[in-house]
């Protein structure tokens, strides 16, 4: 474990960010932001539509042009994108595999093209699925199509994995399906893998960190692990709710005639007396930090 | 190279339709328009009446006399014309290739935006550069050498056929035909102009794939309609204030060119260096057509079209690397 813990340390980052910015005409979808992403974690990049999380990724993949300065596994996106592209894996949306490719074909070119690609791996997740080689991406439901994409990429052995909205639009046997594979058969300590995504409860546990983003800045990165130490949601009866508002709470809703108040970095202790605490869950903390944004 | 052959392969997989399915279809039909009604000519010849010089005489009988009154000067010609025919397949398949090509690089670069399949393929380690050029090589060299695979096949089906159709009714012979060197060496003269269209070609495929790549919708509307929107307009002002401008060279220059020059021969209609450069009846043996393909080396226009050409798909390599699909 401690072995693990230095590499992450000496290792340099995954992804580098210093004054990463982005604008389309006037608008500025990525405002002057710096990350930095070590190896070996699962990364949750999390924020509202239109808060800039995907042009951050696109700007990671060499796909836009940016200002500001940033290095993925060492190589500037937008001069090195080909020598990028051997180590880093992404799936952009769902459906975005062209409607006249058969499974074999995929497969065939992939193979060709990719020196990374471990053909067997791709055919043993294929099998278990009810893709047959011959049929056509055009007659696949969109569950299919997203086995079929996430059999091509995990069978590439990658750095950096990629997935934004990876799970869009499918049903819940899927999506539970999607994280499994890449959990069990594909993540290990020399991959990292960014997601983004609204179904924030289902990739909770998978999450090794987190990455809050908001109109073009991002307003929390943190480690799920300090994200348990920082953050503490009380349930406050009415006698004590004075007190509560003194430690400046974050947040304030009602439940059950009773208030909830989530608290950033106030001392377990001065808040226990204040009645039931318990560690809010991202989804909550998703909706308190985001407030107002489509107001 | 070996990512290129894939990039071929998988041209070859989307447009099955169009490069492999149309010119086998195309060159078939021709072949069995011809190759039937000779047969049937030859197996019924005897049941239809020909009239000739006011006598009324039996089908067959008519043909028989006419190839004994013929020399054998005049029978070797013939012959000739026969094991020559390879240009007359290899004009209509050389039309259907032009109006696949057109669409097809026209498409190329859009439709992959349009259905978003080009994130799939920026996530695979294969270049702008290489993609882009891989359906340059595939319009220029690929899809040409199986539409003239379809005409050679189809053409030497067609010629067997009439010829064994004629040796049944005792006209001719197959091993005439068999001996006859143009059979053999007319497929490598139409094969030999491949050259000359991969180069005349360049400004229409370098056209085609930057408008493609740039167009947000209707691509067919852009590539079409500014340049013949320009060429009316230069013709509006040309008559408004009396200019004297030569009009027509806009027209075969410009928008010929970026336009017509897909469909393989086209330089015979477009590019003539004088008046006696037109293709006639009389001239239509195939090395004939050859020396004037390559003559068209020696004439600018194809240079300055190829330069501006490889600009173009350079654009559109530009194009594909930084547009930003949304």
């Amino acid at each position: 474990m401690s072995d693990t813990m230095n590499n992450a340390v000496n290792t340099p980052p995954v992804v580098s960010a210093r004054g990463l910015t982005k604008r389309y005409g006037k608008t500025t979808a990525v405002d002057n932001i710096a990350f930095e992403i070590p190896p070996g974690r699962i990364i949750g990049l999390i924020g509202p539509n239109g808060s800039g999380k995907t042009t951050t990724l696109k700007a990671m993949l060499g796909l836009v042009p940016f200002e500001g300065e940033m290095k993925v596994l060492g190589k500037d996106p937008r001069t090195e994108r080909e020598a990028l592209m051997r180590e880093v894996c992404f799936i952009a949306d769902v459906a975005v595999l062209p409607r006249w490719l058969r499974v074999s074909e995929a497969i065939d070119f992939v193979a060709g093209v990719h020196p990374k690609f471990d053909r067997t791996k791709a055919e043993r997740y294929i099998a278990n699925t009810k893709l047959k080689p011959s049929m056509k991406v055009k007659e696949m439901s969109k569950g299919m199509i997203v086995q079929l994409h996430l059999a091509l990429v995990m069978a590439i052995d990658a750095k950096l994995l990629v997935l934004d909205e990876p799970t869009l639009g499918l049903d819940i046997l899927y999506r539970k399906q999607f994280y499994q594979n890449l959990l069990e058969d594909y993540f290990d300590e020399q991959k990292t893998i960014i997601v983004t995504t609204h179904q924030v409860e289902e990739i909770e546990h998978i999450l090794s960190d987190l990455m809050f983003i908001r109109d073009g800045k991002i307003t929390l990165s943190a480690t799920m692990d300090e994200i348990g130490e920082r953050f503490i949601e009380v349930m406050v009866a009415p006698d004590k709710v004075e007190a509560a508002k003194a430690l400046k709470p974050i947040d304030e809703r009602q439940v059950f005639g009773k208030s909830v108040f989530l608290f950033d970095g106030v001392p377990r202790g001065q808040v226990a007396a204040l009645g039931e605490t318990r560690s809010p869950g991202i989804a909550d903390l998703f909706v308190a930090t985001m407030k107002g944004t489509y107001a | 190279m070996n990512t290129m052959k894939w990039l071929i392969k998988r041209e070859f997989w989307e447009h099955k339709g169009g490069f492999f399915w149309a010119p086998m279809i195309v060159g078939a039909l021709i072949s069995a328009l011809i190759a039937l009604p000779a047969f049937y000519f030859a197996a019924k010849g005897d049941d239809v009446q020909v009239r000739i010089n006011g006598e009324i005489r039996s089908g067959g009988e008519a043909v028989k006399q006419f190839s004994q009154r013929m020399t054998p000067e005049q029978m070797t010609l013939v012959t000739d014309a026969a094991a020559s025919s390879y240009m007359g397949f290899a004009g209509p398949l050389a039309g259907l290739l032009g109006f696949v090509l057109f669409f097809f690089c026209l498409n190329a670069l859009f439709d992959e935006r349009k259905d978003r399949s080009v994130l799939f393929w920026k996530s695979l380690p294969v270049s702008d550069t290489e993609t882009v050029l891989s359906k340059v090589a595939m319009a220029l060299a690929a899809a040409p050498l199986v539409t003239l695979a379809c005409a050679i096949a189809s053409a030497l089906f067609s010629v067997l056929a009439v010829t064994l159709a004629a040796s049944m009714v005792g006209v001719g012979s197959l091993s005439a035909l068999l001996t006859t060197p143009a059979l053999y060496y007319s497929p490598l003269l139409v094969a030999a102009m491949l050259p000359v269209f991969a180069v005349w070609a360049l400004p229409a495929v370098g056209w085609l794939l930057m408008v493609g790549a740039w167009a947000k919708s209707k691509p067919f509307v852009w590539a079409v309609g500014v340049p013949v929107l320009v060429g009316g307009l230069i013709a509006w002002l040309n008559k408004m204030f009396a200019l004297g401008w030569d009009t027509s060279w806009f027209w075969k220059n410009i928008v010929g060119r970026i336009l017509l020059s897909i469909v393989p021969g086209s330089w015979f209609g477009l590019n003539t260096l004088d008046g006696s450069y037109q293709v006639g009846i009389r001239q239509t043996q195939v090395s004939m057509l050859l020396d004037k393909s390559w003559q068209q080396f020696v004439n600018p226009n194809i240079w300055i079209g190829a330069i501006a050409g490889c600009a173009m798909i350079y654009v559109a390599i530009r194009l594909r690397r930084w547009r930003d699909e949304g």
